[in-house]
């Protein structure tokens, strides 16, 4: 699996600029987690790490984005099919309003699968942890499900195209702590085969599931957001190398 | 500031502690003044300390123990937490070890001593009282720089270690006192090493909370950064 290198990111909203000057060496396999006071662009900055900043109009990033050898920022890199290397599972859990075999089966289609479509159904759900509470109601709509189950439905979705990053933006800030549980339970799995990047506002959660944490924070107020403390995740919640970041995870922060 | 309830209970977790640790420094005068004045009646005051102490270390570690569940701490406050639960233990051994030298003073009151030896024992238990005394002025203050003063002053006491174990080992020409009394003094300097040892550890475990770093690789950083700037 392919690990990511940014350097030097900045990201802009027309003239505003909401994230600067951040590196970091995103390690293949492993989860990373980014954290951070809201607004400091953890969002934007994990959304320019599959070129979908750019898809709201005036928003364009600056610097370096590599998929390992790949400059995903090339002129010619085609971000359709970076979406697809590199995906992505939003806070609100979103399935289509189809069928939950459909849910799955869809992105796979469009983009042309040729294999066995019912084992990939299968194996997708099986690697999101819902394949046992969904085998035997697969053509019951995906709205059936409740909220952590859903949530887990966009996961296997996004894996059947056979992702090699997935990005998750506050992937459990919307469910209950049971469901919150199976999503934390099954990144452990997820990163045997994937490399995983998730941003949440949870401190317990960065320190239960990643190995790696980013810890984004803003200095003065107006400023642009900045990565302000990269490292493993033991060393960030048991003695992080910056005043701002410990006041952070502490909960001492304001 | 957020948290202020958990930080207040820190606070008084901290300074539970600090009150217990002046308490076995408290014990530790009374064993020197023994051992100066040779005294057993003053030596018996410190019989029975030894129970309090162990009891109030149980509390300490289970205050540690409800405030890390309930309260998820991480970095500083985990480091903090950690290592009231570790120095509680260094306190509490020092105390059973004061009381042990005192239960020795006690029960060799009627035996003859050796002058010499004596005196070393003496001196030997005031570095070791002085040693624990800094390091836990050290945890107070947080003063890292004074934790690396303790391994010297460490060196010190094993200095009179050897001192006294060749005292013991060699009695010198006017007798060296009854046997009793030498078996004893063998026990008694052993105990002094282990408590200026917790000294010592009480300002090792202080540099890790301020630092997160372990003593000995803060030590190891120390001489390198020593080693660099002599080339200067
Ligand atoms: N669509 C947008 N248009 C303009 N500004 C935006 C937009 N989305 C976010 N921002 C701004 O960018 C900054 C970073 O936001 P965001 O990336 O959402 O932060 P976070 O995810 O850390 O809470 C904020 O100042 C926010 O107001
Ligand atoms: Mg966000």
């Amino acid at each position: 699996m392919l690990g990511m290198k940014i350097e030097d990111l900045s990201a802009f909203y027309g003239s505003f600029k909401a994230v600067t000057g951040v590196s970091m060496n995103i390690q293949a396999n492993k989860v990373t987690a980014l954290i951070g006071p809201s607004g400091c662009g953890k969002s934007t900055f994990l959304r320019c790490l599959n070129r979908m900043h750019e898809v709201i109009p005036g928003a364009y990033a600056e610097g370096g984005v590599h998929l390992g050898d790949q400059d995903i920022y090339a002129k010619d890199a085609d971000p359709v099919t970076i979406r697809r290397r590199i995906g992505m599972v939003f806070q609100k859990p979103n399935p289509f309003s189809k069928s939950i075999y459909e849910n799955v089966a869809w992105g796979a289609r469009i983009n042309g699968y040729k294999g066995d479509m019912d084992e990939l159904v299968e194996r997708s759900l099986r690697r999101a942890a819902l394949w046992e509470e969904v085998k035997d109601k697969l053509k019951k709509s995906g709205f059936d499900l409740s909220g952590g189950q859903q949530q887990r439905l966009v996961i296997a979705r996004t894996l059947a195209v056979e992702p090699e990053v997935i990005l998750m933006d506050e992937p459990a800030s919307a469910l209950d702590p049971v469901s919150t549980q199976k999503i934390e339970d099954t990144m452990a799995d997820l990163k045997k085969r994937y490399t995983v990047v998730i941003v949440t506002h949870n401190m317990q959660q960065a320190a239960r599931i990643s190995d790696y944490t980013g810890f984004f924070y803003i200095e003065h107020m107006g400023d642009p957001g900045r990565l302000w403390e990269f490292d493993e995740t033991d060393k960030v919640f048991s003695a992080p190398g910056r005043k701002e970041t410990e006041d952070y995870v502490t909960g001492r922060f304001g | 500031m957020p948290r202020e309830t958990f930080q207040q209970e820190l606070d008084h977790l901290v300074g539970d502690m600090v009150a217990l640790g002046r308490e076995v420094e408290a014990s530790m005068d009374t064993m020197v003044e023994a051992m100066q004045a040779q005294d057993a009646e003053i030596a018996r005051r410190v019989i029975g300390v030894d129970a309090g102490y162990k009891q109030r270390g149980l509390e300490l570690d289970e205050e540690c123990i409800i405030l890390q569940a309930r309260q998820a701490p991480v970095a500083r406050d985990l480091r903090l937490i950690y290592t009231v639960q570790a120095v509680t233990n260094h306190l509490v051994r020092a105390g059973t070890l004061s009381e042990h030298i005192c239960r020795a003073i006690v029960d060799t009151g009627g035996v003859e001593h050796d002058p010499d030896l004596a005196s070393t024992l003496s001196e030997m238990a005031r570095a070791a009282r002085n040693l624990f005394h800094e390091g836990l002025n050290v945890f107070e203050m947080r003063d890292i720089d004074r934790a690396r003063d303790l391994e010297a002053a460490d060196d010190k006491v094993d200095l009179l270690y050897s001192e006294a174990m060749n005292l013991i080992v060699n009695p010198s020409d006017n007798g060296g006192g009854s046997p009793e009394w030498r078996i004893r003094a063998a026990l008694i300097v052993h105990y002094l090493e282990r408590i200026a040892d917790h000294g010592v550890d009480v300002g090792g475990r202080t540099v890790f909370l301020v630092t997160g770093e372990r003593m000995e690789s803060a030590m190891q950083q120390y001489r390198e950064r020593r080693v660099e700037s002599d080339e200067d």
